[in-house]
């Protein structure tokens, strides 16, 4: 395989369709980077939340492959229904898949599970 | 019951008058017959085969063609990051913007910092006192 070619065209796609699941799930924005982190982790993916479209309402997810890191910024947004316990959830699922090697069953069900969590908004002012 | 035919005879001799011109036209229409007009030229004879590979090779091989087309870039690509693979490949941002890494790029210190910071709306601050950017970190 050469150099370069991450994922194979069915890869991508299924990467896609997970997030435009997630997409249709929570209405939320997500993004999923795969690469190298430029710095430490997490300003870099603090950086790349503040590029996207509507940072407030989207949730990105960064995976160092090479550096094993994993890092899920959430905007105020998506904050609100989407709690930290929760995206530690999703960490923790994405994690033992990405230690069987399984890098793209890892993003699918990670983002899936953070949609679903997102689905069911928390109370914010009950007692 | 005064919708009944008084007269059958007269409703049967109105029908047949109906049909009549159709009868007449059908009966008296011979078979058609034409010559192809002498203005056109009689070119050499084509075998049978060689129509069959025009009209079928043809087709066949624009099939294949395009399904090579379609399906040589990802054979070439092969077949993407396997389990338990290294990683090799460049960084890829699946739902990332147009301009990829370098609109991130562009993205000054202040749009990070606006957004991690506290909101200037006064009404929704105190509601949200709580609620900023969110996440967490992890490692395999």
């Amino acid at each position: 395989m050469a150099a370069g070619d991450a994922f194979s065209s069915a890869q991508r796609h299924e990467i896609d369709r997970a997030i435009r699941d997630a997409e249709t799930l929570c209405r939320l924005e997500f993004s999923v980077f795969v690469g190298r982190c430029e710095g430490e982790a997490r300003p870099f993916a603090e950086r790349l939340h503040a590029s996207l479209v509507a940072p407030s309402r989207s949730v990105l997810v960064l995976v160092d492959p090479a550096s094993r890191l994993l890092e899920v910024v959430t905007g105020e947004d998506a904050h609100r229904v989407l709690d930290d316990s929760a995206v530690q959830l999703a960490v923790l699922t994405m994690q033992s898949a990405f230690a069987e090697g399984d890098l793209v069953g890892g993003i699918t069900r990670g983002v899936h599970q953070l949609a679903e969590h997102a689905r069911r908004p928390t109370t914010r002012h009950a007692g | 019951m005064t919708n009944r035919p008084s007269r059958p005879g007269l409703r049967r001799a109105v029908r047949a008058l109906a049909l009549t011109p159709a009868l007449v036209l059908l009966g008296t229409a011979g078979t058609a017959a034409a010559d192809a007009p002498d203005t056109w030229q009689t070119g050499p004879s084509v075998s049978g085969l060689h129509v069959i590979l025009l009209l079928g090779g043809v087709p066949l091989a624009l099939f294949v063609l395009i399904t090579l087309l379609v399906y040589l870039p990802s054979m070439r690509h092969g077949d993407g990051h396997r389990p338990g693979e290294a990683w090799h490949g460049q960084s890829e941002w699946f739902g990332g913007p147009r301009g990829g890494l370098e609109a991130a790029d562009r993205t000054t210190r202040h749009a990070v910092t606006a957004a991690s910071g506290p909101r200037a709306e006064g009404v929704r601050a105190e509601q949200d006192t709580q609620v900023g950017p969110g996440g967490t970190s992890g490692r395999w």
